[in-house]
């Protein structure tokens, strides 16, 4: 008599299949999918474009600034661009939903800006640090921080030595 | 004519060319069809195993200079009208094997695609969409 058991149990729990594309999709958690960009936290390191194994980011540097390119046709969400963005400004979503007719196959890329900002210092055109980047490099947010962050590395030097010499007469 | 268009519309055949694949897409493919969670004949779909039955093309991989005629070939002989459809980034793009000098593709430089299913490979849930709207376009065409 246990097919009378499999067949309440079968009669119990309902359908297997599920129901897309006439329901809604299941969404599986930490699902790799779609490649988001955020170009508020990126540094311009460039190591998404390094180990892209489908070669699918492209950073074009000029003078204002990157433009980071990534094309979803040729990606093949292994997650190394998210592995390896320090600053998290590359992550996967769970979005899957990327079948599309031919016509839009050029079309589907995300695209995201950074502007380059003036040095305080000296006028040179610098990456902006990110807030993410700042919380990985100090633990605390003082002043002294703050202005370091908007000078180029070579005003940056040349302020962290004075500092430094500063420090060391005080305490002579 | 309007009566056969109205039901062959509803029930295309599916026939699957392994362009040098590495098998994953094929994997998927035959998970779609086969497990009963994801059942792609409810869409009225049904593989076949001859391309002279097929309406919808489901092709895998990146069109391999090795595989590249003997592919062209089977895909000429699908009957018109037919759908095109590509399956991982391998065919459309070329995905890793891109600007190798072993593949002869993407695989609209020879044949016209008409649904591109990125995904490496994509799940069968994105399959099925991909398989849905080539049918939208494959009842366009009869």
């Amino acid at each position: 008599m246990g097919f009378l058991k499999v067949l309440l149990n079968n009669l119990m729990k309902g359908p297997a299949t599920e129901a897309f594309p006439f329901g809604p999709p299941p969404a599986a958690p930490h699902y790799r999918g779609r490649v988001a960009f955020d170009p508020a936290s990126c540094t311009g390191c460039g190591m998404c474009e390094l180990v892209c194994p489908g070669g699918a980011i492209r950073i074009d540097r000029d003078a204002a600034g990157l433009q980071l390119t990534i094309w979803h046709n040729t990606c093949v969400f292994c997650g190394l661009c998210a592995h390896y963005c320090l600053s998290k400004a590359i992550r996967q979503t769970d979005d899957w939903h990327l079948a599309h007719p031919q016509a839009e196959k050029f079309h589907l890329v995300e695209r995201g800006r950074v502007s380059m900002i003036p040095c305080v210092g000296c006028g040179k055109p610098i990456l902006p640090l990110s807030d993410e980047v700042m919380r990985l490099a100090f633990k605390g947010r003082t002043t002294e921080i703050e202005r370091l962050r908007r000078l180029c590395p070579d005003c940056r030097r040349i302020a962290s030595i004075r500092e430094m010499r500063h420090a060391h007469r005080s305490l002579v | 004519m309007t009566l056969f268009a109205h039901l062959a519309g509803r029930s295309p055949w599916l026939y699957r060319i392994n362009a040098g694949s590495c098998n994953g897409c094929d994997v998927e493919l035959a998970t779609t069809a086969c497990i009963p969670r994801y059942d792609v004949e409810r869409l009225g779909c049904r593989y076949c195993g001859s391309p002279r039955h097929a309406d919808i093309v489901l092709v895998t991989g990146p069109l391999t200079i090795r595989v590249k005629d003997k592919a062209l070939h089977l895909w000429a002989e699908v009957p018109d009208p037919k759908v095109t459809v590509a399956v991982g980034v391998c065919p459309i793009s070329g995905g890793v094997f891109r600007e190798s000098y072993a593949i002869a593709g993407p695989l609209d430089r020879f044949i016209p695609v008409d649904v591109n299913v990125p995904g490496c490979p994509p799940r069968p849930q994105a399959i099925i969409e991909g398989i849905a709207k080539a049918i939208e376009i494959w009842a366009q065409r009869l």
